[in-house]
């Protein structure tokens, strides 16, 4: 059984013409399923986690990253997870801004989910951990005054910049590259000026009193934040263009 | 990884690269290809090969399979086989070698000593040691 969860932000009319225009497509293909707007529902995570004993076999979240972070969010670390690694797969049909995550994995648009629905390509990801907040795209921080504490050493960096922890490149980008098989995170370093840092750790913490860190662009954690990788974590339905091998 | 010909340019394929506004300080320990263009401070080693750019100041001994060194090196630098110093370099400490490049405008102040061949059987023994017994591992 499918199961899409619509975000609460598809209320607002102007979604409407989009969100019947998926709904014929999906009833086309054979891909229709039940429907579980958040908007309506106070307690998410306990419905995302029925609909997954019920024996979900693919959970799709309709929306952009927020949704994607709050289906993640309402199932990794709980009872159902067990079952979700098993028999549970994750789709996402991106709507709206915000949707590097659905870039990542080769979709760009909804109408492309559906027929990536249809092919089912699967691949196993790993997720980024920040303190106890999972992230599948990044983790960002003001570089000046950010300290980097690897277990033998520490980084830090004396101009104004931006620090990226990547698990999975939001676009393909020929200068930078991730990849979330491989039980590490891809540290970038961009400093105004000076050339690029780059290194891969899996276990480290970072730490800046006056800073905080983004994960995925929505969740702000202060720091000092412990960062690491759950390996194989999601199956996730990807397109052929994603950008990871 | 070295060309004998153009030895002094980066290699591109690093995975790990320290820009020039950056600052590590403790024990550096990376497996792969490694570029430092800022400053560390501490100890440095790989068992890979190591780029020291012309603005890079390493307060630390430095232990690598090859090296090419133009910046600023204090403390002793020990290849397991070829290290190119180049006409930027200012080093103050020790060098251990395979094999050496000076060019000229470079400055050392250290003793040069080339590893003997017996040194050069022994560390490429354990190597091979080294590789049977993850392969050994890798099979069970």
């Amino acid at each position: 059984m499918h199961v899409y969860i619509y975000d609460d932000y598809l209320n607002k009319g102007k979604y409407n013409r989009k969100i019947n225009r998926l709904e014929i497509r999906l009833t086309d293909l054979g891909l229709n399923g039940k429907i579980i707007r958040l908007g309506a529902i106070k307690n998410i995570k306990g419905a995302i986690q029925n609909e997954i004993k019920n024996g979900a076999k693919t959970i799709i979240a309709v929306g952009n990253n927020q949704t994607v972070n709050k289906i993640i969010g309402s199932i990794i670390d709980t009872d159902v997870y067990g079952d979700f690694q098993k028999k549970t797969l994750l789709g996402i049909v991106p709507i709206g801004e915000d949707n590097s995550i659905a870039t990542s994995f080769g979709i760009k648009n909804a109408d492309e989910a559906c027929n990536i629905l249809l092919a089912r390509r699967i691949e196993k990801i790993d997720l980024g951990l920040a303190n106890n907040f999972y992230f599948l795209n990044n983790a960002s921080i003001s570089g000046q005054g950010t300290v980097i504490n690897m277990s033998e050493y520490t980084i830090e960096t004396t101009s104004k910049g931006e620090i990226d922890i990547i698990n999975l490149l939001s676009e393909s980008n020929s200068h930078r590259f991730a990849n979330p098989h491989d039980g590490k995170l891809d540290v970038y370093i961009k400093t105004r000026g000076g050339d690029g840092t780059h290194f891969t750790a899996n276990n480290f913490v970072i730490n800046n009193p006056n800073g905080e860190l983004l994960v995925d662009g929505v969740v702000a954690v202060k720091t000092p934040v412990k960062i690491s990788v759950a390996r194989d974590k999601v199956n996730v339905i990807v397109g052929k263009d994603r950008s990871f091998e | 990884m070295f060309n004998k010909e153009n030895n002094l340019e980066k290699f591109k394929d690093a995975e790990t690269v320290i820009g020039s506004s950056i600052k590590v300080k403790g024990n550096f320990q990376g497996q792969g290809n490694i570029v430092i263009e800022g400053s560390v401070e501490g100890s440095l080693k790989t068992a890979a090969n190591l780029y020291v750019g012309n603005q890079a100041v390493v307060v630390a001994n430095i232990d690598a399979k090859d090296a090419v060194i133009n910046g600023e090196v204090r403390g002793n630098i020990k290849t397991k086989n070829y290290l190119a110093i180049g006409k930027t370099a200012k080093i103050t400490g020790d060098l251990n070698y395979g094999e050496i490049s000076i060019e000229k405008g470079a400055s050392i102040n250290g003793q040069l000593l080339m590893l003997s061949e017996d040194h050069k059987k022994s560390e490429k023994n354990k190597e091979e040691r080294l590789l049977k017994e993850s392969t050994k591992g890798a099979s069970i």
